[in-house]
């Protein structure tokens, strides 16, 4: 063998392992800045209102079950005496878990040097942030009197009270502020040099002037650039334990009672596995469309959207470790009331929707082994919704079940949602999606300039 | 004497260092390179060492947990102690959480904070935005810029040695904002 044909031989297993590329074609740095902003500066067509206008309709039925929830109480919810804890929790711990894909592409996958990172990031924050503002609205409803929801900050007040720090609800709500407000100033600082771009490139008027306000007169300077790599970094940095503690955090509300059920030390790391898990699925949901939609195939791949896939798969399947060690932990206790807890999720009143989370999460992600279902755009976003829903299931078998079932089955009893329960229910799905696609005709959905930065690698 | 910002806009990022590194040996020293992202090699030319955001961060994350623990500590078990089935008021792995969460929530501020202060940002007016042209930064064009105090003639011969260097075009502004303090 001569050198030459092993030097040959190397450089295309090189190419092998470098994979398809991230960016399809040869745009040029106009080319692309153009073909990123085209959407966001073009007149919204006939698909967005239509989606508009529905999430605005859903908007309505949510401002119906706030006013209920906010004149007649909680009253009016179907949360009754061994279940007071209903759809407001369920709603609060799925959302806040969605939240949790967001960072990971951005802060984790940052810091991994996951390139292929780039073309999603942005999206995944902004989803993050909408996200983390529905859960944040869930527990101050599920206070009953929302407008004394700072009674849980620590300030010196007339009632010389302070918030409880050795009980876990102001542990939620420091965690839940602390995410949301870094995730914010995450996505922001990525997002300055694009809002410079968007201020250069629009025509102008008072949105050109609303871009020049908020990129806070960016030059694109080496200087700058200096600094703001640091803060990119560190900031990632800060995220990716944060972003761990989280839903910890939120298992907390759950593992530091003692309910059968719910006392389990498995909670912390099968919580943060199912938010990414759910995270990503709720990614992939709204990218699939949106990336035909916003004529994006150049920077969003098949090679994106298998890998987003592969990430799925594996988190998946840690849930599914999770649901069998949690129920392996309460066979193997020996604890007649835990055994009687989870034989209740199993068999109990809730079983179809038990064993519809298991089908939704455990069996048919199971698809995503198959290379052809990765990369297939229909396949992933039907196995992407059945995921989202899936989890919701999951998010109704913890809070509901273990509650409905306690130590004495003289109180046991069971839980049925209200209206004013599914008016919440769809009126957050509304708020989140009326955010979203407010976002999409704002604000510069891929980031333009680390875009720029692999194809600067690409082609140098 | 005004202040004069000369700017030059180069074919790519390779020409634009290059053309940084000479006027940097000549001892001009607050040159300034603007570019779509950043360049791989500027932070050297610029002799730039490593930014001081991550020592504002590191303090702003200190002093958040620090915060955080005192402020469970001093509200649960020295101003309003309550005592709950006889357990320790000053109980540490219960305020580890808010410990964490202040951490990484004043480290992020800082983080933001000490980047705008140090670039002196937010600063919408800078005289580089009058240069033709210059708006392309956002989107392909590699520029350099530095400022000197001199007569308009010594400000526009400096910019004609920095166009035999290669830049593909050249401007020179005057810097309004010393006019207005005067």
């Amino acid at each position: 063998m001569s050198g030459r044909d092993s030097t040959e031989r190397s450089g295309a297993a090189i190419e092998a392992l470098r994979g398809p590329p991230l960016v399809l074609g040869t745009p040029t740095p106009a080319s692309l800045t153009r073909s990123l902003l085209a959407y966001v500066f073009g007149a919204p067509g006939r698909a967005w209102w239509t989606l508009f206008a529905l999430a605005c309709l859903g908007l309505g039925v949510f401002a119906w079950a706030l006013y209920q929830t906010f004149i007649h109480g909680v009253g009016t919810w179907g949360v009754n005496v061994p279940v007071a804890w209903g759809f407001a929790i369920i709603n609060f711990v799925w959302w806040i878990g969605i939240g949790h894909a967001g960072t990971l592409i951005s802060a984790i996958l940052f810091l991994f040097q996951q390139r292929w990172r780039t073309s999603i990031n942005r999206f995944a924050e902004a989803m993050t942030l909408f996200a983390i503002l529905q859960a944040a609205m869930f527990p101050l409803l599920h206070l009953g009197r929302p407008w004394l929801f700072y009674y849980l900050a620590p300030y010196p007040s007339t009632l010389r009270l302070w918030p409880q720090f050795r009980s876990a609800l102001p542990w939620d709500f420091v965690a839940v502020s602390t995410y949301g407000l870094v995730s914010l100033i995450f996505w922001y600082l990525g997002l300055i040099p694009d809002l410079a771009a968007a201020r250069d490139t629009a025509k102008p008027g008072f949105r050109q002037r609303l871009y020049a306000l908020f990129a806070l007169g960016w030059r694109h300077s080496a200087r700058h650039w200096h600094h703001y790599k640091t803060a990119y970094l560190l900031l990632a940095g800060l995220a990716t334990p944060l972003v761990l503690s989280v839903h910890s955090v939120v298992s907390f509300d759950f593992a530091i009672t003692n309910l059968p059920g719910w006392h389990t030390t498995i909670f912390p790391p099968y919580f943060v596995a199912g938010a990414i898990f759910s995270g990503l699925a709720m990614v992939l949901l709204l990218m699939v469309p949106a990336r035909a939609a916003l004529g994006f195939e150049q920077v969003i791949t098949a090679r994106h959207i298998d890998n987003l896939n592969k990430l799925m798969l594996a988190t998946g399947l840690m849930v599914a470790y999770g649901y069998v060690q949690e129920h392996f932990f309460a066979w193997y206790s020996g604890n007649v009331f835990e055994e009687a807890a989870y034989a209740a999720k199993r068999w109990g009143p809730y079983a179809p929707l038990f064993w519809g989370q298991i089908a939704c999460n455990v069996a048919i992600p199971q698809l995503l082994w198959f290379e052809r279902i990765r990369r297939s755009l229909l396949a992933t976003w039907l196995i992407a919704l059945v995921v989202v829903v899936g989890m919701w299931l999951e998010r109704f078998t913890i809070v509901v079940v273990p509650l409905s079932h306690d130590f004495l089955p003289s109180s046991w009893g069971v839980y049925v949602p209200s209206p004013v329960d599914l008016g919440l229910l769809v009126g957050t799905l509304s708020l989140f999606a009326f955010l979203f696609l407010l976002f999409l005709k704002v604000i510069p959905p891929v980031p333009i300039h680390e875009v720029k930065e692999v194809l600067e690698e690409v082609s140098p | 004497m005004s202040r004069y910002w000369v700017l030059a806009e180069f074919a790519g990022p390779k020409a634009l260092l290059t053309a940084a590194r000479i006027l940097r040996d000549e001892g001009l020293a607050n040159v300034d390179l603007h570019s779509p992202h950043p360049i791989d090699g500027a932070d050297e030319v610029l002799g730039l060492g490593a930014s001081r955001v991550r020592w504002v961060g590191l303090v702003g994350g200190l002093v958040g947990a620090v915060t955080g623990y005192v402020t469970c500590w001093y509200t649960n078990a020295i101003n309003f102690p309550i005592d709950v089935g006889g357990r320790p008021l000053n109980s540490a792995p219960a305020f580890i959480p808010v410990t964490f969460e202040a951490g990484v929530l004043f480290g992020a501020f800082a983080l933001l904070f000490s980047m705008l202060a140090i670039t002196g940002l937010p600063a919408l007016y800078h005289p580089v935005f009058e240069a033709p042209g210059f708006e392309r930064v956002s989107v392909d064009a590699y520029w350099l810029s530095f400022s000197i105090r001199s007569a308009e003639d010594r400000a526009n011969e400096v910019a004609e040695r920095v166009k035999a260097m290669g830049a593909t075009r050249v401007s020179v502004v005057k810097d309004p904002r010393l006019e207005a303090m005067r």
